[in-house]
């Protein structure tokens, strides 16, 4: 093989492009390089935020408890001895519970210390020691020990975020208490324990006593509404549109509405809840109800699309043998092609429902950010929802409220994950390649 | 009754029906052919009888409960003294929420007078009236259609046609909620709009350079002007907005491009769900990492380099909003750069193009418009996001570009005006449905110009 | 890509392969190849060259020459591999992932899978052009000024606006588009576009032009002026043309290699490969009994 075949504009080119190789090397190589920052950046963030919510979050699934030897006096309790619960209830058991925690410190005595120590329990205390008594009325008459959750700022303490080292007046628990919580912490009176009142509890001023309960009731009466009305609207629609709509100015009006719909703000859709399901037809606020109806129209433009693309991947020749064996047109539908759509149309419900239980703005508009207690039991009464629970802790200042804060929301991304991963088993399970 | 109770009669009523139509169909045929000789399957019969005996009890029911409240409210204003009933809209409002209060047994704000306990009294006769004649008309209708749907049963009734075009008429009338939802968007925050326009007018909504919304509750307080122009909100919307879009934009855009043009399949199936787990966080946990993290961070970082940097800057809240909007970007891209057709990169490549070159050079440049959408996309989604300005934002209204300071956003005020106790009339409350519009067209028109710049992309090359 | 397995490179062992007469049906891996596969004039030459496409073998010991000054034909039924093989001259196979390529590729007697070797300058001298028209959706000018831009063979403007005129003029299309250079490319006819790839191609003055199936995607009439145009390029590049038309092969190329089943089944000047094959399969193709 001879060279010397080479044409002189081919030499040229060749001169020409060696001389520029390095400088276009080095230019892919950043351009790559960017690439793979930005990626990893992306990632970082996905860590970082997972992480902070994550550290935040661990501590609030334990509480500090304090145990209390109360001694139930009969005279004091049940002068009667009818062992009635109703008898029981009516007792002072504020006193009691302080009582027993005067004894255990004989050295406090003036009012103001009194106090003081007292602030070590939890608010809810004398609350839970009556419900244990009321409920196991063969206690009184005898020494109990119970166990009662402490006030949140020393159950911060106890959990190391409070630092010691801080000069006494920067600091939300005083040298004095800090004796106490270590004098009962080596009494053995102390005990942290896994944090049940969080997952029973309705939500409270005070941190140590608040719980998402209530929050995840009216998340789930919301859902439950937005449910039986978006998934059959929704489909109802989708199969309109795909499958026996004309094509005309009307449905192509109604398709852009659609893309449209699913692009406004979600705020926008609680302004309209406001003013139209609350001032104009009187609908309760801060009910499930109206926050369902509201998260409806927001989540229907996504179950549309979803259950729209499920029909448009069923073949048309299924269609074509059902009507050809004499089906009517709702029949080749019910009978044929919506049991082999429905996998899809039930995976955009999940991740339209997902979308809805995350929602937090339109719900603000409607009233749910009301401070509500009690757990609600139906779809009128006034309640509030996970994500909005998680905007009214955010803006506690007690440093408690933070970590749990950051539990619900661990609560709140659970359930995401937990429905994305149904919605991604369901797309596996039923995927279909035609 | 209960609401429900009733609507469960009223089903098992229709179930009932579909049994008898079912049944008297069959009868009817009976000696004469056998169900053969029906028009339709003996079934849809019994769809025909259940509709009838559910339908027309059902929509009066759900009007009755939508419409009750709007009449017993002109009834009891009706009942009320001449005098009462010439009082403003305000004050009458007042005065009716205490009467339907003390009707219902709960705590009634100040002194219970005559006329008010008289008035209850009246609601609550007027309340039970209602629902009583709500049970027995329901309950009539539903058993008197049953009847008229069961009589109307014969072998020759199109029971199946007639069945299959009420179910098309239902799947209209669902699909026209699309409509109307817009149409009730559009009603509800222009009418409220309009009112408010009354009292501020347009131009200094516009183009007023200050926003104190603090109106006075009385007439007498001091300060009672509040000041109602919205430009220092466009701005912090914007600054927000930009900040977003200026961390979005390159990092989701530059991961789309790595993902699709570099990586091997196996990074790439990993990383791209990783990436779109931002897109599924709710965005009030933005909105508080934001608040928790973020703001003391740039804060201290401000501090340790001696830049004043406000708590509630725009930096904090627009930084977050652009990791949240980073997934969509990248998913966007990624379509629209995986919808760039081989043969194009193949082209470049064989000329002695590196991917680099063909990227920027040749893919790029063919992707523009769908890139262009997905970022329009974006920014209407960074306008209209929420929960991290409100959680992250400030709530002073600051005329300024600086990122280090606190500005609020069009969303923050909506959201600020419109919880807590507000009357439903004062120009405040109304200010938010006009704001409420400022966002909807925008990111209405966004959306439009980006649906259509992506739509006639795809049209390109499909 | 894969130079480990090189180092039989040069001691090929065709020669003794050309003596074979006719045979049947090949057997696996057996390099069989009958005819002359070397060229008069050699500028690029393929030496038991293997590729997998992950387990898959889509090309088994195939060599082969392309000369100077002359067409070379690529032959044979669907999926016989020789685009693949077309491929593996200017390393377009390097852009797919499971694709691996064995053997000993040369330019000018440059190893081109070797470590000396760039891609970039391997492709700026090994042009181009693909089965269906891609121009990029840029201006006339733009596509045919690509090449020279990316590469920086030309110092000024004038200079850039001399290469896209002599490349369009050389593919036949200035006349049609000299006065709307500014347009985009994509606007023109099948024909005009495969035109102006070819353009595209010859303005980094390539030494071999390699054409994948040109003209499948156009009518008779473009086919006509693409077939014209490469007889017209012949002069000034060597050319390998992949083809599905029997009689496209034997209209512009001087030599034909007839491809089956991944192997190179025989080599020859074209006239003689079809008035007289020397093998039954290129006799059964080309007589229209499969393919």
């Amino acid at each position: 093989m001879t060279d010397q075949n080479t044409s002189v504009g081919s030499t040229l080119t060749v001169q020409r492009v060696r001389s520029g190789l390095a400088r276009r090397y080095r230019l892919e190589r950043w351009f790559r390089r960017f690439g793979m920052m930005a990626v990893a950046l992306g990632l970082s963030f996905v860590l970082v935020l997972f992480a902070s919510i994550g550290s935040n979050g661990i501590s609030a699934f334990h509480q500090g408890y304090v145990r209390l030897d109360i001694t139930l006096d009969e005279k004091t309790l049940d002068p009667a001895g009818s062992r009635d619960p109703e008898v029981i209830g009516k007792a002072s058991y504020r006193t009691l519970v302080r009582d027993t925690l005067f004894d255990q410190f004989p050295e406090v005595t003036s009012r103001s210390d009194k106090r003081e120590l007292t602030g070590l329990l939890s608010n809810g205390a004398d609350f839970m020691v009556r419900d244990q008594v009321m409920e196991n009325p063969g206690l009184v008459g005898t020494t109990h020990s119970f166990w009662v959750p402490v006030d949140d700022e020393i159950d911060m303490l106890m959990k190391g975020y409070i630092d010691r080292n801080v000069p006494e007046a920067d600091r939300r628990v005083s040298d004095r208490m800090i004796g106490w919580v270590d004098q009962l912490e080596k009494g053995g009176y102390l005990e942290s324990r896994f944090n049940t009142l969080f997952f029973t509890n309705g939500d409270s001023r005070d941190a140590e006593l608040a719980g998402v309960r209530g929050a995840l009731a009216g998340s789930m009466l919301t859902l439950v509404v937005t449910l039986l009305l978006s998934f059959p609207i929704g489909v109802a629609t989708a199969v309109y549109l795909e499958e026996m709509a004309p094509k005309n100015r009307i449905t192509d009006f109604i398709e852009v509405n659609i893309n449209n719909l699913a692009a406004v703000p979600s705020i926008v859709f609680g302004l309209l809840g406001l003013a139209v399901f609350i001032n104009f037809f009187g609908m309760p606020r801060s009910a499930p109800l109206v926050g369902g109806l509201v998260l409806t129209l927001m989540t229907l433009p996504t179950i549309i699309i979803a259950s729209r693309a499920a029909l448009k991947a069923v073949p048309p020749s299924i269609r074509q043998a059902a009507l050809a064996v004499g089906a009517s047109p709702l029949q080749t539908i019910t009978h044929h092609v919506l049991p082999l759509a429905l996998p899809g149309m039930l995976t955009g419900t999940i991740i339209g429902m997902a979308q809805a239980l995350g929602e937090t703005a339109p719900l603000l508009m409607i009233g749910m950010i009301a401070f509500i207690v009690d757990v609600p039991q139906t779809v009128t009464d006034p309640s509030t929802v996970l994500p909005v629970q998680i905007f009214l802790w955010a803006d506690a200042p007690e440093r408690a409220f933070v970590e749990k804060t950051s539990a619900a929301i661990m609560v709140l991304l659970g359930f995401l994950a937990l429905m994305n991963i149904v919605a991604v088993l369901l797309r596996k399970r039923f995927e279909t390649r035609w | 009754m209960q609401i429900s109770t009733l609507t469960l009669i009223v089903l098992a009523a229709s179930a009932v029906a579909f049994y008898l139509g079912k049944r008297r169909a069959l009868n009817l045929v009976a000696g004469q052919g056998g169900p053969r000789s029906l028009h339709s399957m003996p079934g849809f019969y019994g769809a025909w009888t259940a509709l009838w005996a559910a339908v027309p009890a059902l929509v009066v029911l759900v009007s009755w409960v939508f419409l009750e409240p709007l009449i017993l409210r002109a009834l009891l204003v009706s009942s009320l003294p001449q005098d009462i009933q010439s009082l403003d809209p305000d004050r009458l409002g007042l005065l009716l929420n205490d009467i339907r209060n003390l009707a219902q047994g709960n705590i009634v704000s100040g002194e219970i007078t005559a006329v008010q306990q008289s008035a209850a009294d009246h609601y609550r006769h007027f309340i039970s009236l209602s629902r009583l004649s709500m049970v027995v008309v329901c309950l009539a209708l539903s058993v008197l259609a049953l009847a008229f749907g069961w009589s109307k049963v014969s072998p020759t009734l199109r029971a199946r046609n007639r069945v299959e075009s009420f179910v098309k008429v239902v799947l209209i009338l669902c699909s026209s909620i699309a409509i109307l939802t817009t149409v009730g968007i559009v009603l509800s925050v222009l009418f409220e709009s309009l009112r408010f326009f009354d009292r501020v007018s347009v131009s200094e909504f516009l183009l007023g350079l200050t926003w104190s919304p603090q109106t006075a509750i009385r007439a007498d307080q001091v300060g009672s002007s509040g000041a109602f122009g919205a430009v220092p909100l466009f701005t912090g919307t914007l600054l927000v907005s930009s900040i977003a879009m200026f961390v979005a934009v390159p990092i989701g855009l530059m991961s789309a491009i790595f993902l699709a043009e570099y990586s091997s399949p196996r990074v790439r199936a990993t990383a791209k769900p990783l990436l779109e787990l931002l897109a599924g966080i709710p965005t009030v946990v933005y909105g508080f990492f934001a608040a928790l993290v973020v703001a003391p961070w740039l804060r201290g970082l401000g501090d340790s380099s001696g830049v004043d940097v406000a708590s509630d800057s725009a930096l904090a809240a627009g930084v977050v909003m652009g990791v949240m909007i980073i997934p969509f970007i990248s998913s966007l891209s990624d379509d629209v750069i995986n919808s760039v057709p081989q043969s194009l990169r193949d082209g470049s490549l064989a000329l002695g193009a590196t991917r680099s070159e063909t990227v920027i050079k040749v893919v790029l440049p063919a992707a523009l418009p769908g890139i262009v959408g997905s970022v329009l996309l974006a920014v209407s989604r960074a306008i209209g996001e929420t929960m991290i300005v409100v959680m992250a934002a400030g709530l002073a209204a600051n005329l300024t570009a600086n990122p280090l300071q606190s500005v609020t956003t069009v969303t923050v005020q909506i959201v600020t005006l419109l919880t807590g106790d507000q009357e439903f009339d004062s120009a405040k409350t109304l200010a938010a449905f006009a704001l409420g519009l400022v966002l909807f067209v925008g990111t209405l028109g966004l959306n439009i110009i980006a649906l259509y710049v992506v739509r006639k992309y795809r049209e390109q090359y499909d | 890509m894969k130079t480990d397995k090189l180092q039989q490179a040069g001691n090929s062992s065709v020669e003794t392969e050309s003596k074979k007469t006719k045979t049947t049906v090949p057997g696996p891996g057996s390099k069989r190849t009958v005819g002359n596969i070397k060229a008069a004039d050699p500028v690029m030459s393929a030496t038991d060259v293997n590729v997998y496409y992950g387990d898959k073998q889509a090309i088994r010991n195939i060599s082969l020459e392309i000369g100077k000054n002359e067409v070379v034909a690529m032959i044979g039924p669907s999926g016989c591999g020789k685009s693949t093989f077309l491929r593996c001259f200017n390393r377009m196979n390097d852009t797919i992932e499971i694709c691996r390529v064995e053997g000993d590729i040369r330019l000018d007697n440059e190893d081109i899978y070797g470590k000396d070797m760039d891609v970039v300058l391997l492709r700026a001298r090994v042009g181009m052009v693909f089965q269906k028209p891609n121009p990029f959706p840029k201006s006339i000018y733009e596509n045919v000024a690509y090449g020279p831009r990316i590469h920086g063979l030309t110092a000024n403007r004038t200079e850039l606006d001399e290469v896209v005129q002599t490349s369009l003029e050389k593919a036949g299309l200035w006349e049609e588009v000299k006065d709307r250079l500014d347009q985009p490319g994509t606007g023109l006819s099948g024909g005009q576009q495969q035109r102006l790839c070819i353009a595209r191609a010859i303005a980094v003055s390539p030494d071999v032009i390699l054409m994948d199936e040109p003209c499948s995607a156009l009518d008779p009439i473009a086919t006509a002026r693409i077939e014209d145009l490469i007889d017209e390029l012949r002069k000034n590049y060597a050319i390998a043309i992949v083809t599905h038309s029997m009689q496209q092969a034997a209209r512009v190329s001087q030599r034909t290699a007839y491809f089956h089943m991944g192997e190179l089944i025989e080599v020859g000047a074209t006239e003689q490969v079809f008035t007289n094959p020397r093998t039954k399969l290129t006799e059964d193709y080309i007589t229209g009994r499969f393919g």
